[in-house]
């Protein structure tokens, strides 16, 4: 008998495996179980984490007294806005704002529905957690939507593309639960940094008036010999206000006499650029869908007001969770910047909006 | 050249566990997510003695929440934040 040439054997099985597949597609076949199994593993994380939130939820609910709270999370997590109509896109804003508005009624009333004797602070963080919690459910099926039709229709390229997506839709994931916390326990976040500037301000000045309009305070101080006006949401529960309408009104009712106007925000930072950077701009610096950015715009340029931006880069993780220590460092040396640039674009006397933009949760004033 | 079954088998299996090592390498290689704890930056009113404590649910900038061990002063928070966990403070 022959000795075997097993060499050549391995070689001869390699290439008819090998031919098999490529021809008969099998090799994709394995390649999208792969994708889908891995897919299915992430969905599982995300599950759980919207099954801890909910439950987190469900128990702070109960010491507020609801007995079932099942029904106002699965009420409130499935509530939608459908965007305005964007072919004719004659008066979208005032459109989009009332849409925007009627949400938040509605979220408002559903949680007053179940929860009547709910205090301001807790309601705002309670709608804000509800909100994360239905961002993450919204995620969930989602993702559970495209691995189904592209396993349904052996859509590869859809699987791929999902595949390939998966580690930032884990990043984002995690990012919002990660933010149940701050927003049940109501502890400053990386959007905090414009409100607790503006708070910082109203705490250095000496106050002259103070007002509330939509949720959102102005505070009148006397600053650096300068009358300066401070907007910002009013706290400290989660609220981010309605500062674009507030400072158009102040406007208006100052009938334009006001020698500049600075709004101040968080800003996403570009990857390799460093966390608390401050950077000096024009423009309004605000992250809203478009009606309180457009109403800053319109005023400031109705009366031809110099508008500058003061941003704090930070990143996409800090935005919504605790407000890091850096982050509040960058919060003081921004703070330290205005001071300068209200003495350095204004004269004495001048009258000054400053707009601190973003959610004061966990800043009073 | 020809090799035999056992070579080829010894091949195999040195890939395999040569594959094995690299990706438990690369594994070990992923930083790992820090941890964090809340703290609240007190400061008093009268004598600006600062203090940290750990953050309490419900507490926000602006609160007055205690007495300067100083002066005896009101104490108000001036920051809450959060930092790394690290082996100094266990």
């Amino acid at each position: 008998m022959a000795e075997t040439d097993w060499t050549t054997l391995f070689m001869q099985i390699f290439w008819i495996i090998f031919f098999v597949m490529i021809l008969t597609g099998a090799n994709q076949k394995i390649q999208m179980k792969l994708w889908s199994i891995d897919i299915r593993n992430k969905l599982r994380v995300i599950k759980r984490y919207i099954d801890e939130d909910r439950h987190k939820i469900e128990n702070y609910l109960r010491n507020l007294g609801v007995e079932t709270p099942q029904f106002l999370i699965h009420r409130i997590t499935n509530y939608f806005i459908i965007d305005p109509v964007d072919k004719e896109p004659t008066d979208i804003i005032k459109r989009m704002d009332h849409l925007i508005r009627i949400e938040e009624r509605g979220i408002r009333n559903i949680v007053k529905e179940y929860v009547p004797n709910i205090g301001n602070y807790e309601r705002s963080l309670l709608e804000s957690s509800l909100s994360i919690l239905g961002t993450l459910n919204q995620l969930y099926k989602t993702v559970q939507h495209y691995l189904l039709v592209s396993e349904k229709e052996n859509n590869w390229i859809l699987l791929m593309q999902l595949e390939l997506i998966m580690p930032q839709v884990m990043r984002i994931a995690e990012m919002y639960h990660e933010a149940l916390d701050p927003f049940l326990t109501g502890k400053p976040i990386g959007d905090s940094i414009g409100p607790y500037i503006a708070y910082r301000l109203i705490e250095s000045g000496e106050i002259i008036s103070r007002k509330v309009i939509e949720e959102t305070s102005i505070t009148e101080v006397r600053l650096d010999n300068r009358r300066v006006y401070v907007i910002k949401a009013e706290g400290p529960g989660s609220n981010v206000g309605k500062p674009g309408k507030v400072l158009a009104q102040l406007i208006e009712e100052l009938k334009g006499n006001v020698d500049l106007v600075i709004t101040v925000d968080a800003a996403l930072k570009l990857e390799g650029e460093k966390l608390g950077e401050i950077a000096e701009g024009v423009g309004a610096a605000i992250g809203d869908p478009g009606p309180e950015k457009i109403a800053i715009e319109r005023a400031t340029a109705k009366y031809n007001i110099p508008l500058h931006a003061v941003v704090v880069k930070i990143g996409l993780e800090d935005a919504i969770n605790t407000m890091k220590k850096e982050i509040y460092e960058a919060c003081e040396r921004a703070y330290e910047y205005i001071r300068k640039l209200l003495v350095e674009l204004t004269k004495p006397n001048a009258t000054i909006i400053v707009a601190g933009i973003g959610n004061t949760i966990g800043v009073s004033g | 050249m020809t090799l035999d079954l056992e070579t080829i088998v010894l091949l195999i299996t040195i890939s395999a566990v040569t594959l094995l090592i690299m990706t438990l390498m690369e594994l070990r290689k992923q930083p790992k997510k820090p941890e964090y704890e809340t703290i609240e930056l007190l400061e008093c009113i009268q004598c600006r003695y600062r203090l940290e404590r750990p953050f309490e649910p419900g507490d926000f900038i602006s609160m007055y929440k205690g007495k300067c061990p100083k002066c005896g002063s009101p104490l108000r928070i001036k920051a809450i934040y959060n930092v790394e966990k690290s082996f100094k403070h266990p």
